[in-house]
Order: structure tokens, then C-alpha cells, then sequence
């Protein structure tokens, strides 16, 4: 008998039960169709994390200004003002660094007209935009002549923009921060909000012009630097050639410990990547267990099937078939049914997880892995539940078959 | 001299239960020849079954020998015996014994399948076969839309379809009607005219007597 003889007959008789094959099938639909659309939520929530991330700033490293340590009391990061505008200028001239923007801000009451607003003032450099990823939407950002001579010009972000009610037709208009008046240059484009803070509700202005109006031109600390490397793969060196040049700045020796910090992007990223991969495959794994629950559904509809079969397979036999052919009968009609059910699991795992990348504003992630995987398995289950059943079919004896009422 | 297609020599069949040993067939010894169209008779109990299971290669005989048109079959393993029945054995039950759900058409075709014939020549024996059986406007019924005579009937032509050597038919008249009982064995009186050997298999001495020969099987043995 050749196998689309077998595949034949067994859709035949499928075919005189098709309530009850349908509901077999659902184990296995609803098992393959939770694989395909978990995993490919799990994939998609990733892309999507790490995207985000991205949109931070490409290649970024933030270097922090480190704690004070006095007396045996650390404060928190930053509190101490050892980063200076000056390192900021040197880690410019590290090779592999595109740009650099040093940052430090406060908080202050921004009025425009008959609106205000509190909210951080941040004071950097032109570079910024460059660094964050950051896309202008009107005007023009902060240029190295308003950084050198501490102009009081200013760049909103696009929700502080918004809460004061400025537009496109607001550009040269003039705003006041912390009671001081600032002519608005540019608006930044929204970028959405990062997960971490809301990178569009804030105002820039130089660095310089910061110091002078706000926190005092003492010092020339900033509290963190952002540096962007121009490539991916020069990331560790970079970062090694930063530690380097600041530590002899500070003057401090390769046993101490520094006084800043250097966060790197891909740091994130990579943790983020691992923990959505965890994710994936333990939703995918809990997705398994209804495949496997489904396969149990399709021994126990085949072993009830034998049973009530006994007669013909008694027939079956008394006519010519050998035991290999029943088996095999048996054995196809459970593949059927579970390769039959891994197909419309696919159709409908993959709607499914259109459906949920279209309402979680992911799009639709598409593995064909998860195709592969998810059929084999189906075949898999079908084998491993199905012959059983068909053993037992087969190894009937004809003559206590044939008597079977 | 004509052909043995039947050579049964001092067969036994003794089902082991265990603590006791039950004699179902006791040295039997039969011998058939081609074209011959014999009745084997016997009430209930007298081991005609078992011997039925012998001749149809259902089963073995625990001693003696049994030659199927020069096979002998006692040394067949399972898949052995399965050849033999698809190819040398027609069987025709008492209760019909058709597929369900399935119509006449593939009912009598379902032997060739399992002899490897390619679908397009099954259709076209089954069919033939059928038409043998006057049942040519039957053939996409299932066996519920039959009646009795006429399922024997389909039951008759799957028998046939392979050309086996032999047909078997156990109490083929059994679950019929005088009437459709009589049809029934008319048929099988034409075959045999047409050469077909037959061994018909039944507790009534009247079905019997019309076989060309008969013989009594009683306890387990085959009465002279």
C-alpha cells in the first residue's frame, strides 16, 4: 500500500466523523497556534524593547560623575562634580568618538505667555542632538557660538512645547526660565517616551549659559557626559581609552577606585535581549504543554477508535492485510490528524500574533523557525501518540476480531 | 486426476487455557479438489469454526499438516498467512462483515488494495465483479442502504474480485431469509459451474445438501 493510498483512506475515514476528528484536532490547534503567537509576542516585545533602547542614542556611552566619598559616607552618584567641561573637551579628542555633549541641569519654572510649567533645564552642548538622537522639528539647536558666549536661547522638547502652547510660528519668540528671559531657537521632535523618562519634557540651553544664570560659574562640573562612538565594534576600546585618559586626569592610579562611571548602551541592550529570549522560551515551553496535552487527546480518540474498529480491523485482516498495513492505517490517520491540526495551528497562531503586534503597536514579527518547530512537534506528537493505538490495532488477533460485537 | 486445492493430514487444533487443554479439532484429514464445491456440516460446538480458521489460514494447526494449493501454511509466520488469504482465500461471513460507511464499490475493491493494485484497475475489477453480482446500480451504497441478500451479494463479489482458489463462506445463508437464502446459494451454484471451488460452512443439513459433497464434522472430528 503506498502512502497516498494510506493518506487517502485515512482522510476517508476522518472524513465519517468529522465532529469528532475536528475536536481532536483542537488539542493540537490550540497547542501549536499558543507556540507560534507566544513566541512571536515574546520576539515581538523584544524587537520592540530594543528599539527603544536604540532610539536613546546609537553607540552611546554616558559617562557619570561619581560619588563623593568623605568621612565614609558615599552619596549618591553623581553629587560629586568631578566630570569638568574640560574632560568633556579631552574625550573629544579620544579617536573613535563621533561626539561628545556634556550635561548638567536643574529645575526651574519656564513661563511663555499665559502658560507655565516646571520642568528640567539641561545644559549642553551642539553636539547633543547628536549623542541622545535627538531630531529637530522647527528652528535650529543650540550652535557653538550660543555655547561660547552663554547666549540665553532655548530648545524645547516637545511636550514642553506643547504645555506652552508654542508652535512652529513660536520660533524667536521669547520664553522666561527661572524668572530670566530666553529667546526660543528650535523644537525637538518627539521621540515617544523611553520607558525610563520622558526625554521630550525638557528645555536645553548651553552649558555655559546654565552656569551663569543658574548654578554658578565656580566650577565647571558637569554632572554627566555623553559620548557617541562612531561604530559599534569600537565600543570597548573607546570605553577603555576614556577610563584611561579621565583616570589621568583625576590622577588616579589603576588600584583605586574611579571616580565616575561609565554606563554603556550595549550593556543594556544585551540584558535586555537576554531576558525577552528567557521570556520567549518559557512562554514557549508553557505553550508545549497544551501541544502535549493535545497529543493525548489524539491517543485517546485512536484508542477508543481501535476499539470500536475491532471488527473491521478483523475484516481488514481476513481480506489480506497484514499487520504492517493496519498499523500503518492507524499510525497515518493519527499524523493526519495531528499534522492536519499543526497546519491550522500555524494559520491560526499566526493571526493571532498579527493581531496582538497590531494592538501592542509592535507590527507582526514573522520566524520561520517557529513554523518549522511548530510542525515537526505536531509530527512529533503525532508519531509518539499514535503508535500506541495503532500497535494495539495491529496486533489484533483476526479471529476474536472478527467476533468483536 | 484433479488438483488438491484443500490437503488437511491429521490436523489438531488444541487451545491452551492454561490448566486445561481444550481439543477444538482432532485429527483432522480433508482433501478438496479444484472445481469441487463442498458443504462441511456440523452443529454448533462440533469444531467446524476452528476448522473453518484453519482452512481460511485465520489460523494454525497445532499438529498436523495443511497444504493450501501446494503452500503449506503451517509454517507461515502472521505476515505469511496474510498473503495467502489476500491471494488464494475468498471468505464470505455469516454476517456479511462489510466495511461500514463505505460504499459496495470500495468494500469489494478493499482486497486489491491490499495486494498493491494500482486504484484505476481496482475500480474496474470491483465494478466488474459487482456487475457479476447483478448489483451494477448498487455500487455507491454503503452497506446500510442494503438489504440483506444484497450486502451477501456485494460480500460475494469482494470474495471474488482477487480470483481467488478458494471461497470460503461460513453459514453464508445464516442471517437470510428462506427466499434470499436460496438466491444466495443459487449463486454459489453458479460459480462452482463457472469452476470456482467452494467451501460452504453451515449447521443446516438441508443447505448442505446441496453441496456436491458433505462433510459432518462432530466433537472435533471429521466423520467418515
Amino acid at each position: 500500500m503506498s502512502l497516498l493510498e494510506l493518506v487517502r483512506l485515512a482522510i476517508s475515514r476522518l472524513g465519517t466523523s468529522r465532529v469528532r476528528s475536528f475536536l481532536t484536532m483542537l488539542g493540537i490547534i490550540i497547542g501549536v497556534a499558543s507556540v507560534v503567537a507566544l513566541v512571536s509576542v515574546g520576539q515581538g516585545a523584544s524587537t520592540g524593547i530594543t528599539n527603544r533602547i536604540s532610539s536613546l542614542g546609537t553607540n552611546l556611552l554616558t559617562i557619570n560623575a561619581g560619588a563623593t566619598f568623605s568621612g565614609g559616607v558615599r552619596s549618591a552618584a553623581g553629587s560629586a562634580t568631578t566630570l569638568t567641561l574640560d574632560d568633556a573637551a579631552a574625550i573629544g579628542e579620544v579617536s573613535g568618538v563621533a561626539a561628545v555633549s556634556p550635561e548638567l541641569s536643574t529645575s526651574a519654572f519656564v513661563v511663555a505667555g499665559d502658560l507655565n510649567t516646571t520642568t528640567t533645564v539641561l545644559g549642553t552642548t551642539q553636539d547633543y542632538p547628536t549623542v541622545r538622537a535627538y531630531e529637530l522639528w522647527q528652528g535650529s539647536f543650540l550652535t557653538d557660538t550660543s555655547v561660547e558666549q552663554a547666549l540665553r536661547v532655548a530648545v524645547l522638547g516637545a511636550t514642553t512645547a506643547e504645555d506652552l502652547g508654542l508652535d512652529a510660528s513660536s520660533i524667536g519668540s521669547e520664553i522666561t526660565v527661572g524668572g530670566i528671559p530666553f529667546e526660543v531657537v528650535g523644537i525637538l521632535q518627539t521621540k515617544g517616551s523611553t520607558g525610563f523618562s520622558s526625554g521630550d519634557d525638557q528645555v536645553l540651553i548651553p552649558v555655559s549659559t546654565l552656569k551663569r544664570y543658574f548654578t554658578g560659574t565656580a566650577s565647571t562640573g558637569v554632572r554627566s557626559i555623553g559620548v557617541s562612538v562612531a561604530t559599534a565594534k569600537q565600543m570597548e576600546t573607546v570605553k577603555a581609552e576614556i577610563t584611561a585618559v579621565l583616570e589621568e586626569r583625576h590622577g588616579i592610579s589603576s588600584t583605586e577606585s574611579d571616580d565616575f562611571s561609565i554606563a554603556d548602551q550595549t550593556q543594556l541592550l544585551s540584558t535586555a535581549t537576554s531576558i525577552f529570549g528567557l521570556l520567549t522560551v518559557l512562554l514557549a515551553g508553557v505553550a508545549s504543554i497544551s501541544l502535549i496535552v493535545g497529543g493525548i487527546g489524539i491517543m485517546n480518540i485512536m484508542l477508543v477508535s481501535v476499539r470500536e474498529r475491532t471488527r473491521e480491523i478483523g475484516i481488514r485482516k481476513a481480506i489480506g492485510a497484514r499487520s504492517r498495513d493496519i498499523l500503518l492505517q492507524f499510525m497515518v490517520e493519527a499524523l493526519v490528524l495531528s499534522i492536519l491540526g499543526g497546519v491550522i495551528g500555524v494559520l491560526v497562531g499566526l493571526v493571532a500574533s498579527a493581531l496582538i503586534g497590531a494592538l501592542a503597536g509592535w507590527g507582526f514579527v514573522f520566524n520561520p523557525l517557529t513554523l518549522v518547530v511548530a510542525t515537526v512537534f505536531s509530527l512529533v506528537v503525532g508519531v509518539l501518540f499514535g503508535v500506541w493505538p495503532a500497535r494495539q490495532a495491529a496486533k489484533l488477533n483476526p479471529i476474536a476480531a472478527l467476533r468483536f460485537e | 486426476m484433479r488438483r488438491p486445492i484443500i490437503d488437511l493430514a491429521g490436523a489438531s487444533r488444541i487451545y491452551d487455557l492454561g490448566r486445561v487443554q481444550v481439543p477444538a479439532l482432532v485429527d483432522a484429514s480433508l482433501r478438496v479438489d479444484e472445481g469441487e464445491f463442498v458443504a462441511i456440516i456440523g452443529p454448533s460446538g462440533s469444531g467446524k469454526s476452528t476448522l473453518m480458521n484453519i482452512l481460511g489460514c485465520l489460523d494454525r494447526p497445532t499438529a498436523g499438516q495443511y497444504v493450501l494449493d501446494g503452500t503449506p501454511v503451517e509454517e507461515l509466520d502472521d505476515d505469511g498467512l496474510a498473503f495467502v488469504r489476500s491471494r488464494l482465500i475468498g471468505f464470505v461471513f455469516q454476517s456479511y462483515n462489510l466495511l461500514p460507511r463505505t460504499s459496495a464499490l470500495e468494500n469489494v475493491a478493499t482486497p486489491l488494495l491490499y495486494q498493491g493494485v494500482p486504484k484505476r484497475e481496482r475500480l474496474q475489477r470491483a465494478q466488474a465483479a459487482l456487475e457479476r453480482m447483478g448489483l451494477g446500480d448498487r455500487m455507491d451504497h454503503e452497506p446500510s442502504e442494503l438489504s440483506g441478500g444484497q450486502q451477501q451479494r456485494v460480500a460475494i463479489a469482494r470474495a471474488l474480485v482477487t480470483n481467488p482458489r478458494l471461497i470460503l463462506a461460513d453459514e453464508p445463508t445464516g442471517n437470510l431469509d428462506s427466499k434470499t437464502g436460496e438466491e444466495v446459494l443459487e449463486l454459489f451454484h453458479e460459480l462452482n459451474d463457472q469452476g470456482v471451488t467452494i467451501v460452504l460452512i453451515t449447521h443446516d443439513s438441508d443447505v448442505g445438501v446441496r453441496a456436491g459433497r458433505q462433510v459432518h464434522v462432530r466433537d472435533g472430528r471429521i466423520a467418515a
